[in-house]
């Protein structure tokens, strides 16, 4: 009788102590001036600089440690940047890794970018994959469908093209999009639910 | 060949009276910027940018899943101005492709995985193989298929492109049914 008592306890009585997920603790800091749309998805510790828009249906997901994105980004949507560190430097006793995005940094649609550190001027067109071994500098472009797994670092002004990722040196970096961001930044507030910024500068 | 039914879930879709279905799971930004003829599947998870810019669809279009329609935008010494997509009827984009076309014309198949950049004209007729790249402001000329990065000419289509185009999405539109309770 006693064995049965006990198979009949049911199962949310019984206490769980010190289960604590990590990835519930989201700690999202939006400067002023920064436009973020309700509808994307931030998970971690992420702070995001002044005049960057994230789309909606964009997420950013600090699995590793926090993501720092500075000015002039633009982030559209389905764009996942994933801060994940590759499984021979997991659980190295060093202080948590911080993603560093540079400013004036393009992530256009569905591209999905790992990289462990992103400089400025970058462009990363649609479905392109960065895997989380490629450090990429400043006034790169990576063509659109581009895949980048192997251990890299990228130089500055490389451009990455074509179906077999040729690789070539720019003469110029990229021009900055902020014509683009002024006229989201007047749009997107008409249409979308914003998150408001809760930093000060 | 007959098309198998493809079934979903009543509750996930959206019947209008025009006839188009389209599915709760989709993300319509600024619908009131989007016109849908009649007659259009838009499948789970696809977006439209109507906030951008207008979005018009033809009859008989199907839009499959993680779609992307954005209206392409133009840099001009003052600014940046978006401009609207407007396409024609008996469309198909598959799944996961992103459609940054100004115009897509009538009976044109666009496979999955693709990128229609910005600002492309996509002729009459046309198909896009799946994971094309075609390069910003490329056009596609009538009765081609277009594959590769960059997307090139790989060949020419029949004059009954047009034809299947119909039977296809027509097919398609019909065997698209909610699963019937038994």
């Amino acid at each position: 009788m006693g064995l049965i008592l006990l198979d009949s306890l049911p199962l949310h009585r019984i206490p769980c102590y010190g289960l604590k997920i990590n990835m519930s603790r989201n700690s999202i800091k939006i400067l002023p001036g920064a436009l973020v749309c309700e509808e994307s998805k931030l998970r971690g510790d992420i702070t995001i600089g002044s005049g960057t828009i994230v789309h909606p249906r964009a997420s950013i997901i600090a699995e590793a440690g926090p993501i720092i994105i500075g000015e002039y980004c633009l982030i559209e949507e389905q764009v996942r940047i994933v801060h994940r560190l590759p499984f021979d430097q997991r659980n190295k006793e060093n202080s948590t890794p911080v993603l560093l995005i540079g400013s004036h940094n393009v992530f256009e649609v569905d591209c999905n970018v790992e990289s462990p550190k992103i400089g400025s001027n970058n462009v990363f067109e649609a479905k392109c994959f960065v895997g989380n071994r490629v450090t990429v500098s400043d006034g790169c472009i990576i063509g659109a469908g581009c895949r980048l797994t192997e251990e890299q670092t990228l130089k500055d002004k490389m451009i990455i093209y074509g179906s077999r990722c040729q690789m070539r040196e720019g003469l110029d970096k990229p021009q900055p999009q902020t014509l683009q961001i002024e006229t989201l930044t007047k749009m997107l507030p008409n249409y979308h639910h914003i998150k408001k910024s809760n930093k000060k500068n | 060949m007959e098309l198998r039914d493809i079934n979903y879930n009543k509750s996930d879709y959206v019947e209008t009276a025009s006839g188009n279905k389209v599915c709760r799971q989709t993300v319509l930004c600024g619908s009131q910027n989007i016109i849908l003829q009649g007659k259009v599947i838009v499948q789970s998870e696809a977006i439209i940018r109507g906030d951008l810019a207008n979005v018009k669809t033809g009859r008989y279009c199907i839009i499959s899943k993680e779609a992307v329609l954005r209206p392409p935008y133009k840099k001009f010494s003052k600014g940046v101005a978006f401009f609207p997509l407007t396409m024609g009827d008996h469309v198909y984009v598959g799944e996961k492709s992103l459609v940054n076309a100004a115009i897509v014309g009538n009976y044109v198949y666009i496979g999955k995985n693709c990128v229609i950049g910005r600002r492309c004209t996509l002729r009459d007729c046309c198909v896009i193989e799946d994971n094309t790249i075609l390069a910003p402001e490329t056009v596609v000329p009538p009765f081609t298929r277009y594959s590769g990065s960059p997307g090139s000419c790989i060949g020419d289509l029949p004059e009954c492109q047009a034809d299947l185009m119909v039977d296809f999405t027509r097919s398609y539109y019909q065997h698209f049914q909610p699963t019937k309770l038994i």
